[in-house]
């Protein structure tokens, strides 16, 4: 989807293992600033209602509200909150583990083996309060616009990657439409949870190079800016067509989808800078030929760098990509995104204000 | 903008097989609540549900068999053809779960402490892996099912909006199809709640009935009961044979708290007005409400809804049909739009069951006992959910 109206970026958060940051994420990533892999350090919450509702929030919700926090600040959106709009890819929410060891340590009986009986009962008790929504995905986006009062449009897609780049079609598509003014997107998830990296093992993407992280990032969306940091162009949800048989695309197949979605994306303009971000080897090794295919001379391949981190690593990217932008003076940015789903997401952003 | 049309419906419910089969039984008033009988619920806060009475093949995931059986219902019955391209599929759906007994292994992998020990984990779990397929706990696999099951090529999504997931899977359908983003879409909603871990995390909160009843709007009403099913819509740019539109969407935030409804309902009130706006009317002659059966939840919705239609409340009359089938979760708000749907199309306006002694702070025109025909040119479906999630639907007769 070209965009015809303007949609402009006004602030952008991260938080990945190099911190939590906004366009200086993208620096860091330009000068080589970017530390070895680590697991995510994420902030503990200052404010006593933050400590309290920490406490019933999943890691992911946590992170997702950190980032909306952040960027709302930045953008300086502090009047008529209710009016903004949030659209989040979320991964499977996931309960914190200590909870379900709780819940499960007190459901055994006395021959240590798991009772549906005290489950209910004893299981109950020792639970926490909100176990049934860390479980539901739409957390993730709703307890950070609980946070923040955030009561505009909105949508929570499940994302393995693609569902992110939808909800930031769908939030563009709420600002062209007149549904608000101005609108939070972003993503977050947690690729480390234990069931998240059973999920991965069993279905072979550690195996092919997943490097599973956790992560969050949002952006401030508005129609109008004085000095916006960017526009978004163009914006380009591609299913890609897979084996019968299995999850992953056929190469040739995720090449041509890859070349199409970037030629449309980008609708004849130049571009300065390509920005990867591939689930693992097989999907690298394929878009690893695109700088060449589409004569793109800056590239950087940034789940190379940061990890995969599932719903958010659509929305890192395009953190990354502006601060990129920014630190280079490089005009226009295509920013490819290939997620364990199999789909493609392919989103032009430039820099500054100007058509 | 183009015109949304329904061209094909059809349900999965603890009444019937089909939605003619499930209509025909909410019209006598009929309700699928029973004792669960799937595992043992000695000591549960609640040991009933409404749940699907039918084999299905779930070897893999009971939310892919419901929603493909309902998907293939509402396929046939639209007879419908479009290039894959342009067929898109919006579906509402959260994650699935591992059985107890993974979980259970996966908890003891880990020590078996209270405290969770990632580094154990990371040791002995592996072999555990093969344990949990991703179908049974993504909710995208449902979509990507769908997607095979119809040919669909166009644009997918997954929404997870808790209790708004298949109202707001619809309203996001709608909106790909007026802006040309697909021709056809095939959206809705699937719920599979009834196991012991959402029972335990619904009965902490105190959502769940301990009478075991749901009563919506009803001055004895204590909580909801959990059910299942899917429900599934046909919508398409081409009006074909359709008699019936989506005419009005809209979703909003309460931004209020975690587990209640604001209070003010303030958030209700703007996502009704915003899709009676949307399709340009400020009065329905059937409203499918959201009604929980929990107490806050029906008073702030019967106080929105007076807001909301003022003087044009009395000609609305009112069903829920949580009352007879339980809360399917993100399916419930699709199974909603369908009893909307049926309205526009036939007349036949489904009561809430459960219903006997409406709470007199909030009049509305409810149906009790059976249903009642009458003329419906605009039926408004709403869907509130935990967290604060709203999304509100207007269908209406084709002009």
């Amino acid at each position: 989807m070209q965009l015809k109206s303007d949609i402009f970026v006004v602030a952008v958060s991260s938080l990945t293992h190099v911190g939590m940051l906004g366009v200086e994420l993208g620096r860091r990533v330009v000068r080589g600033e970017v530390p070895a892999l680590c697991p995510l350090d994420v902030p503990h919450p200052s404010r006593p209602e933050d400590v309290r509702q920490r406490k019933l929030m999943s890691r992911a919700s946590w992170m997702s509200a950190l980032v909306m926090r952040d960027a709302l600040a930045m953008a300086r959106w502090s009047e008529q909150r209710e009016e903004i709009g949030a659209y989040f890819g979320v991964g499977a929410s996931g309960a914190e583990m200590d909870d379900v060891a709780r819940l499960i340590g007190s459901s055994l009986d006395e021959q240590k083996k798991f009772s549906l009986a005290r489950c209910g009962k004893e299981g109950l008790d020792a639970s926490n309060p909100l176990f049934a929504f860390q479980i539901m995905n739409n957390f993730t986006l709703c307890h950070g616009s609980i946070l923040e009062g955030l009561a505009g449009t909105n949508g929570a897609y499940f994302s393995r990657g693609l569902g992110t780049v939808t909800a930031l079609e769908e939030a563009c598509l709420a600002l062209v439409e007149g549904e608000c003014e101005r609108v939070l997107v972003g993503g977050a998830d947690t690729a480390s949870h234990p069931v998240t990296l059973a999920e991965l093992e069993r279905e072979g993407y550690l195996r092919d190079g997943l490097v599973p992280v956790d992560g969050a990032a949002a952006l401030a969306l508005s129609r109008e800016a004085d000095v916006p940091l960017g526009r978004i162009e163009s914006i380009w949800v591609c299913p890609v067509e897979r084996p019968r048989d299995g999850l992953i695309p056929r190469a040739g197949v995720l090449r041509d989808a890859a070349v199409m979605a970037s030629v449309d994306a980008l609708a004849e303009h130049p571009c300065d800078l390509l920005v990867l971000a591939p689930w693992g080897a097989p999907a690298r090794e394929i878009l690893s030929e695109l700088p060449e295919a589409l004569a793109i001379k800056q590239s950087i391949d940034l789940t190379n760098l940061l990890g995969e981190s599932l719903a958010a690593t659509p929305a890192v990217a395009w953190v990354a990509a502006l601060g990129m932008l920014v630190e280079t003076g490089a005009k226009r940015a295509l920013v490819l995104t290939a997620g364990p789903d199999g789909d493609l997401g392919a989103v032009v952003l430039t820099r500054g204000g100007k058509r | 903008m183009r015109s949304v049309f329904v061209r094909g419906v059809g349900v999965i419910s603890p009444l019937g097989q089909t939605w003619p089969e499930t209509r025909a039984a909410l019209e006598t008033g009929a309700t699928g609540i029973a004792p669960i009988t799937s595992f043992d619920v000695e000591g549960y806060p609640s040991r009933v549900a409404a749940c699907v009475p039918w084999t299905l093949d779930d070897k893999q995931d009971r939310r892919l068999a419901l929603a493909k059986h309902a998907a293939a219902e509402a396929w046939k019955h639209a007879a419908i053809e479009a290039p894959p391209a342009r067929i898109g599929i919006f579906v509402g759906a959260e994650s699935g779960r591992a059985t107890y007994e993974t979980i259970f292994a996966l908890s003891r992998a880990a020590g078996g402490s209270a405290q969770f020990n990632h580094q154990l984990f990371g040791q002995n779990a592996r072999p555990l892996a093969a344990r949990i397929h991703s179908a049974t706990v993504s909710p995208a696999a449902v979509a990507s099912v769908l997607a095979r099951l119809v040919g669909a090529r166009g644009p997918v999504e997954t929404i997870s909006l808790a209790c708004a997931s298949g109202a707001a899977a619809i309203v996001e359908a709608t909106r790909a199809i007026r802006l040309g983003m697909c021709d056809v879409a095939l959206t809705g909603g699937v719920g599979a709640d009834v196991d012991p871990f959402m029972l335990v995390g619904f009965g902490i909160l105190g959502a769940l009935s301990s009478r075991g009843i749901s009563c919506p709007f009803d001055v004895r009403r204590d909580g909801f009961v959990v059910g299942e099913g899917a429900a599934m819509i046909v919508l398409s740019a081409e009006r074909g044979d359709a008699s019936v539109e989506v005419a009005g969407v809209a979703r909003s935030l309460d931004a209020h708290h975690l587990t209640a409804p604001d209070p003010n309902g303030d958030g209700a009130t703007r996502v009704m007005r915003a899709a009676l706006n949307d399709a340009r009317t400020d009065t329905v002659d059937y409203v499918q409400a959201h009604g929980t059966s929990t107490p806050l939840n029906d008073a702030v919705e019967a106080a929105a809804l007076a807001r909301v239609l003022g003087s044009n409340l009395d000609q609305a009359h009112v069903g829920a049909v949580k009352g007879a089938l339980g809360h399917w979760i993100a399916g419930a708000g699709a199974v909603g739009f369908v009893c909307g749907y049926e309205a526009v199309l036939s007349g036949i306006c489904v009561p809430t069951a459960g219903l006997v002694e409406p709470d007199r702070a909030f009049l509305l025109p409810h149906i009790m006992g059976r249903a009642i025909r009458k003329n419906v040119r605009g039926a408004l479906v709403n869907a509130f959910a935990f967290g604060g999630a709203n999304a509100s639907i207007v269908v209406s007769r084709c002009n």
